[in-house]
């Protein structure tokens, strides 16, 4: 519901013991895909049969949810040489539900979209961005999240409804009017929220946030690594690295594609796909006459921790949202959270801990002619 | 295309499983129209290996002295010579214990046998003519000889696999088992291509496409290998089923196994 274009704040409450029910109805809305178990470990999105199969609490999805919008290998267009043609292949999508989505995923979700409907939008995902509705979920976090560093452990657009976990049910938060009309369809499932409710809420969240493993500025990260280029831990943990592209491939913002032309044995049609691609592989940086702008190992190592940790100008925040997905699923056991606190020095010091009590006042933001006053 | 493409298709020490994997495959029948074949045994009686063909298939490892001169030969008649599977382009599983005495070598495979012609130690083509496109596997996948031909017929060139195949294990939506189980897979230095077949049935990679060019990094997998209590000696045996002529390979394991020791 829009009221003078702004969107209906509404909170309503769904009981625990309405989840299941709440999640077999969903699949009225199209297919459902939800978190499960798929190894010993790990878990992803997978197309539910049986809601009693989703986990509620997952730590992390080895796919990020982009997989249901940015595939990750599809068919872009076809073409004919003699006809000097080519037909995009735009699928017709229907509409299907992701449900259980944490909310750095949703700003992974976020960042996609600016990237891939803001001005120049890329069809094959705006049609499936528009089919998908998004059911978000309150989680906490693992010793590999950091997303409260990076401001986005908590989402409040983004998403149709997003469930709030309470000791006897969920908090819901209705997002966009299809959330509205999901909630509507089935508004015998749901009770009004209490004072209670509102008291718990505020539990979760102090106590989510007490569980974060890190809890410090990071406010001149961007500064300090383009200036700490030398830092000896470039060459120390690029050489572990096995430039296998896993870290970027499970990335939640990744948004690198690889193109090929695949022709048919006429000689004359063929088809064009793109697949995910790494800014760990060689091939990322090369360009024509066999000329590579990121030749060593080394250099396409820093690049994803630079381009990770720029600034998503038009959210405000920065690329990488704290998931801990190349962390957690890195073969080498590289950890991008802590190579990026030895280059803040809040772990090894590169830099004296503290400021030398006679640090010269020379600079010109001391001379008493700033700031107008004295 | 008036003219039709000349192809052959050669054999040297091998299975035959690869050309096997081509004959089998139900496009060739469109083929026909554009190709002739010039050389196939597998396929065509009216074979002959001294035509001048446009394509040249190698499959096969150069184990005798007959191979070496027919591989020569091959490529004087050839435009375009492409290594087809791991013994054309690695030498094969026939060349995993390339460092061991060849007559030990032989002994435990043909006793005290005699044969008719003069068997050297299995090496990859490349080591004696210039390949200019390959196809790896073991066998090559389907996909990839469409592509390569497919490319060619359009008169442009196709393009190598220079990624692992854990690109293609993460594409799938496979758990790692290399993370998960500690299992010494060889996704991260393999070529990529098969879709990551084995690990998507949770089985290990064993390199059967071979190391990825250039930017196989031995020296992080074998770390990564003894953290997960691997001995030297089993890294390298595992890595060579399918890279014993990799000239880096060694070097980059010794090269760990020496730092941490
Ligand atoms: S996942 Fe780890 S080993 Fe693989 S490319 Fe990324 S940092 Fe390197
Ligand atoms: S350049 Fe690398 S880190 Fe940046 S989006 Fe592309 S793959 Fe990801
Ligand atoms: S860079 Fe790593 S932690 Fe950050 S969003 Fe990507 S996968 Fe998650
Ligand atoms: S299972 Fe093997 S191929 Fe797959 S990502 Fe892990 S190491 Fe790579
Ligand atoms: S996963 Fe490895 S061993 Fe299996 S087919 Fe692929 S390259 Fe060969």
């Amino acid at each position: 519901m829009y009221i003078n274009g702004v969107i209906e704040l509404r909170y309503v409450k769904l009981p625990k013991e309405n989840t299941y029910e709440f999640l077999e109805r969903l699949k009225e809305w199209g297919v459902l895909y939800a978190p499960v178990k798929i190894s010993e470990k790990f878990y992803d999105f997978r197309e539910i049969d049986d809601v009693r199969k989703i986990e509620f609490k997952y730590n992390r999805t080895i796919m990020p949810p982009k997989k249901f919008f940015f595939l990750p290998k599809e068919k872009i267009f076809e073409f004919s040489i003699s006809k000097a043609e080519y037909n995009e292949v735009i699928e017709n999508v229907e509409p299907f539900i992701v449900f259980g989505v944490h909310a750095c995923d949703i700003f992974g979700l976020k960042i996609m979209d600016t990237i891939y409907l803001d001005e120049l939008p890329d069809k094959y995902y705006k049609v499936r961005r528009e089919k998908g509705i998004i059911i978000g979920i309150s989680c906490v976090p693992d010793e590999y999240c950091f997303c409260n560093l990076r401001e986005t452990d908590f989402a409040d657009d983004g998403f149709d409804l997003f469930l709030h976990e309470l000791p006897d049910g969920w908090l819901v938060r209705v997002g966009t009017p299809k959330g509205h009309r999901i909630v509507d369809k089935n508004i015998k499932l749901f009770e009004e929220v209490t004072t209670q409710d509102v008291c718990e809420f505020r539990e979760f969240e102090n106590k989510k946030h007490q569980m974060f493993k890190y809890h410090e500025d990071w406010g001149n990260l961007r500064y300090l690594l383009e200036m700490e280029m030398e830092h000896p831990m470039w060459d120390e943990q690029s050489e572990l690295c096995l430039a296998c592209g896993n870290c970027n491939l499970t990335c939640p913002t990744c948004r690198c594609y690889e193109v090929q032309d695949i022709p048919n044995l006429d000689g004359d049609t063929g088809v064009r796909i793109r697949r995910w691609d790494s800014c760990q592989l060689r091939s990322h940086g090369l360009v024509a006459g066999n000329h590579n702008f990121r030749p060593t190992k080394k250099s396409r190592f820093m690049n994803r921790y630079l381009c990770k940790n720029s600034y998503n100008e038009k959210l405000g925040i920065s690329y990488c949202v704290g998931c801990g997905r190349c962390t957690y699923f890195c073969p080498a056991e590289i950890s991008f959270v802590e190579n990026l606190r030895t280059i803040l020095g809040v772990k090894d010091n590169s830099c004296p801990p503290e400021v030398a009590e006679e640090m010269p006042k020379r600079g010109f933001a001391y001379s008493s002619s700033m700031g107008g006053e004295e | 295309m008036s003219e039709k493409v000349r192809v052959g298709f050669y054999a040297l020490t091998s299975c035959y499983g690869c050309q096997l994997q081509m004959a089998m495959m139900d496009e060739i029948l469109h083929l026909l129209d554009k190709v002739g074949i010039e050389c196939w045994f597998m396929v065509e009686r009216n074979s002959e290996e001294d035509r001048e063909v446009d394509i040249a298939f190698i499959e096969g490892s150069v184990s005798t002295q007959e191979e070496i001169e027919l591989v020569k030969k091959i490529r004087e008649k050839a435009k375009i010579v492409i290594a087809v599977g791991s013994c054309a382009i690695h030498g094969g599983v026939q060349s995993w214990d390339k460092d061991k005495e060849f007559n030990e070598l032989w002994k435990t495979v043909y006793g005290d046998a005699h044969v008719k012609f003069e068997p050297k130690m299995a090496e990859p083509v490349e080591k004696y003519i210039k390949v200019d496109y390959k196809l790896y596997g073991c066998p090559p996948e389907k996909k990839d000889f469409l592509y390569a031909l497919g490319t060619l017929l359009i008169g442009s060139w196709p393009e190598d696999i220079d990624y692992p195949v854990c690109v293609e294990c993460r594409l799938r939506g496979n758990p790692c088992i290399l993370i998960e189980k500690g299992e010494p897979c060889l996704g991260p230095i393999t070529t990529a291509g098969c879709d990551a077949r084995c690990p998507s049935y949770g089985i290990p990679c064993i390199g059967c496409r071979g190391a990825v060019k250039d930017v196989a990094w031995f020296d992080s997998l074998a770390l990564e290998f003894k953290r997960k209590g691997l001995t030297k000696e089993e890294i390298l045996e595992r890595v060579k089923i399918f890279n014993a002529y990799n000239p880096k390979l060694e070097e980059m394991v010794n090269k760990i196994f020496k730092e941490g020791e």
